[in-house]
């Protein structure tokens, strides 16, 4: 092994440190894409951007990338090393696209092959390299394969393995199974993930898909309208949403609008003890909505009710039975109870907020 | 399928249509290699005007060849880029440029020569080589190729390859030589094959910038018709036609494989 290449292997089981401080990000027709705003990535930590489109997700993966600059005042480091005014040929990143962005002239193992003959990698060593990298994808078979006698999913691999084979600092990944079918799009998720782990790779992926976040994700950055809505892991994400905009973007979520007096939300007749909510202690009186998932509403006896609602559809989805019931508040309101109740449409039941899976907002 | 009298008057019809269009050129490329053409067939074959247009124009045929290829070079080196900023920077100022350069298209070559006798004539040196008639195909054909390499860059997501490309550490000049052009490349092809037809055959623009020692091959052919024997003029046709021909039949064959899918050709190796 050369010292540079020891330098290079040292550098990646070790994951690379990157710091976004003060970055913003204005485009040249005057709109924000992005408000100012600081984020820190751990070394060999996976971090998932998640929001709707033209949250600025992917205007952050750039700017980590090097296609977009920062506006004057904002600084990237990769570690110690100020990459702010480098170019994306100079800051080692890999990059896998959407839209795979193989080059159609090449096989596969020329593909892959690419990024180390830039890098003026021996030919000895470099075709090691790409049968390392295509045998840890499952490709090996298609090396010499050109790209359009591949499926989605080979394209993919082949882009993965072309983005890790030169070693880079870290790896970015812009939505890169949204091209995919569901199926594949699952399997493909769950070998990124181990993938990840067992490279110890910086890795910063952006996505519009909640579960995708979920099953990737060492934490989640939720955005919304270029701006940072909450950052955690995704059971912080999940459990604790610190905005409505959070609560509702990851997950299917449930609404009620109450009033809440001394800790009680009181609506209609209904009065109850919402003291255990997560956050309880930041809410204040007045006009709130509590947010709560399927598991936050319970079916109950009618003793013990809050509520008695109208059964308005049942599905079921194997390990849960997911009721959606009205007349609890404006909206129609989904309960998740035991697969073997037998339900129907039309029929009456009595549920019960469970409230420490309650989350109170003030209303908007 | 019984065929009907219809079918048969349509046959009839297209083979007539054929025969106008082909006859000309049969009866041409005869005369070029008919001792007399006003007896007819009766008077015998020979090459002797072939061989006659050879010591005659000889030097025009190269000329042609060579400003073929001269041309060749600078649609290349100035179109592919050209192609290449026209595609990755679309804007006015880009759609403007383009605009002018097609104009010479649209333009009667009379004219084009014109104002570039009126602006250049002056200049003795340059008036009297061939260069001059090489701004004037350049002028002509340079659109052709800039067109057809577009239409192929167009077509594949270049912005994103050129990311692809950068992230893994290639400069601007390794993506152009290694992935842009290579991925043109059935553009750049095509647009070769225009341009090198176009100027050879090109008479308009040619007529008007020549001098006695700077005929090209249609010039010439318009010479050896006007103030040769019929049969001369033929016999130069017949070696037109041997030129252009392989020309044309290899455009139409690189045409054909640029409509098919890629799979195809990927599957013979």
């Amino acid at each position: 092994m050369t010292t540079s290449q020891k330098q290079a292997a040292q550098a990646q089981d070790a994951g690379t440190a990157i710091a976004l401080t003060n970055c913003a990000k204005t485009f040249a027709d005057g709109t924000r894409a992005l408000m100012p705003f600081d984020l820190s990535i751990t070394a060999g930590e996976t971090l998932v951007l998640l929001g709707p489109s033209g949250c600025g997700k992917t205007t952050i993966l750039r700017m980590i990338a090097g296609l977009e600059f920062p506006d004057a005042g904002g600084a990237i480091h990769f570690g110690d090393d100020d990459v702010t005014r480098q170019s994306i040929e100079q800051r080692r990143v890999g990059m896998v696209f959407q839209s795979y962005a193989l080059f159609p002239n090449m096989t596969v193992a020329e593909n892959v092959a690419y990024g180390l003959k830039v890098q003026k990698v021996g030919k000895a060593e470099r075709d090691q390299r790409v049968r390392e990298m295509l045998e840890m994808m499952h490709i090996d078979m298609l090396a010499d394969r050109r790209v359009d006698q591949l499926s989605g999913g080979q394209r993919q691999r082949v882009a993965l393995a072309r983005a890790i084979a030169p070693r880079p600092r870290v790896l970015l990944l812009d939505e890169p199974l949204t091209a995919l079918d569901a199926k594949l799009r699952v399997r493909l998720r769950t070998e990124i993930n181990a993938l990840l782990r067992k490279l110890g790779i910086t890795a910063i992926y952006v996505t519009h898909d909640q579960e995708e976040a979920m099953a990737l994700g060492d934490r989640i950055v939720v955005m919304q309208k270029g701006e940072i809505a909450q950052i955690g892991t995704p059971q912080e994400i999940y459990r604790a949403p610190k905005t409505p905009f959070v609560a509702d973007f990851v997950g299917a979520s449930n609404c009620l609008k109450v009033d809440i007096e001394n800790g009680r939300a009181l609506l209609g007749k209904v009065d109850v003890d919402v003291s255990p909510a997560w956050n309880a202690s930041q809410t204040t009186d007045g006009l709130s909505e509590i947010y709560f998932r399927a598991d936050g509403l319970a079916l109950c006896a009618a003793d013990d009710a809050h509520f008695t609602a109208r059964v308005e559809a049942v599905s079921y989805l194997g390990e849960r039975l997911r009721v959606t019931v009205s007349g609890i508040g404006e909206d129609a309101v989904l309960v998740d109870t035991d697969p073997d109740t037998n339900m129907t449409p039309g029929e009456t039941v009595h549920c019960r907020l469970v409230p420490e899976r309650l989350t109170v907002f003030a209303a908007s | 399928m019984r065929r009907t009298g219809v079918f048969y008057a349509q046959l009839g019809l297209t083979i007539l249509l054929c025969l106008f269009i082909v006859v000309p050129i049969m009866m041409s490329a005869l005369a070029g290699v008919t001792v007399n053409v006003f007896q007819g067939l009766s008077s015998g074959l020979t090459l002797r005007w072939i061989f006659e247009v050879w010591d005659l124009y000889a030097s025009s045929i190269f000329l042609s060849l060579w400003l073929a290829i001269a041309c060749l070079f600078v649609t290349l080196i100035a179109g592919v880029p050209l192609a290449y900023v026209l595609v990755r920077k679309p804007g006015r100022a880009t759609r403007l440029f383009e605009e002018l350069l097609t104009l010479p298209v649209a333009i009667p070559g009379l004219a084009l020569a014109l104002a570039l006798l009126i602006t250049y004539g002056g200049v003795s040196g340059y008036r009297s080589s061939w260069l001059f008639i090489l701004t004037g195909h350049v002028l002509f054909t340079l659109p052709f190729m800039v067109r057809s390499v577009a239409a192929v860059m167009s077509a594949m997501d270049m912005k994103t390859l050129e990311e692809g490309a950068a992230s893994l550490g290639a400069g601007f000049w390794r993506r152009f030589f290694t992935v842009i052009v290579p991925n043109a490349k059935p553009g750049i092809l095509a647009g070769a094959l225009m341009v090198v037809t176009l100027s050879v055959g090109e008479f308009n623009l040619t007529w008007m910038l020549h001098t006695p020692l700077t005929k090209t091959l249609p010039v010439g052919l318009a010479d050896a018709y006007a103030s040769m024997r019929l049969e001369i003029g033929s016999a130069y046709t017949l070696i037109f036609f041997v030129l252009i021909m392989p020309l044309l039949i290899a455009m139409q064959i690189l045409a054909n494989r640029g409509s098919k899918p890629a799979r195809a050709t990927a599957e013979d190796k």
